[in-house]
């Protein structure tokens, strides 16, 4: 079986959504440090903000494309064997979907 | 044609010294892997934080809990170095700091500067 790799593609991805996610969690720091959350309400209602829904949702897509690449390139580099290699890309894969579908679930959830 | 290695092979770990980016590299590397380990966790304390006044306030004993201390700063390392080696990487991939000099002062202040902010963050969180 040939597939036509896509080297260029991937590396490009890894680089937006690491831009993307590391301004997220500048974001994210920042506010923590100007003020901080202690109350329920205040942090609920903070993350349930329409544009902060959509901003967590996007972070979400970006963490799984980031992570799937990321952990490929890991695994291909150290394990060998085509059948370990298939079997933990597998287990890589189905985590990251199972991971995207319960936070943006509770994402929408939480925003109606 | 015949097949001659020409690199010497010597795989001692303890003999070999590695450079202060090699460093950098393999720790972006293993926090990477950590992150990615620890996902159902973070999204289950966030789950957990927004369901309610009460699990709100068990998310937060959770985290300031004793036992688990040690796991969450582990947490917080490898999202700070990820987080500061990733951006250096970015930077040398657009040509900032790419000289040797340059490069090993930078790989030293992300490796020293996360396991400090990392420090200060359990510290405000606990």
């Amino acid at each position: 079986m040939s597939r036509p790799t896509h080297g260029l593609r991937d590396w490009l991805l890894q680089r937006l959504t690491a831009i993307y996610l590391a301004l997220f969690l500048g974001y994210l720091l920042l506010h923590f440090l100007i003020q901080p959350q202690h109350s329920f309400q205040e942090w609920h209602d903070w993350m349930t903000h329409p544009a902060m829904i959509i901003a967590t949702a996007l972070f979400i897509l970006a963490v799984l494309v980031h992570g799937w690449v990321g952990m490929r390139d890991v695994v291909l580099d150290y394990v060998q064997s085509v059948r370990l290699r298939i079997t933990i890309l597998s287990l890589i894969a189905l985590t990251l979907i199972g991971c995207g579908i319960w936070a943006l679930r509770l994402l929408v959830q939480v925003s109606g | 044609m015949t097949t001659q290695r020409s690199a010497p092979v010597y795989l001692n770990l303890l003999r070999i010294r590695f450079p202060v980016g090699a460093v950098t590299s393999i720790a972006h590397r293993i926090s990477g892997v950590l992150l990615f380990l620890s996902l159902p966790f973070l999204i289950y304390l966030l789950e957990l934080s927004l369901r309610g006044p009460d699990s709100f306030k068990q998310v937060l004993a959770i985290v300031q809990n004793g036992w688990f201390v040690a796991g969450f700063t582990l947490i917080i390392w490898s999202l700070l170095h990820h987080l500061l080696s990733g951006i250096r990487f970015l930077l040398i991939d657009i040509e900032q700091g790419v000289a040797l000099q340059q490069a090993r002062r930078s790989a030293w202040l992300v490796n020293i500067l996360a396991p400090v902010l990392t420090l200060a963050c359990s510290w405000w969180i606990l």
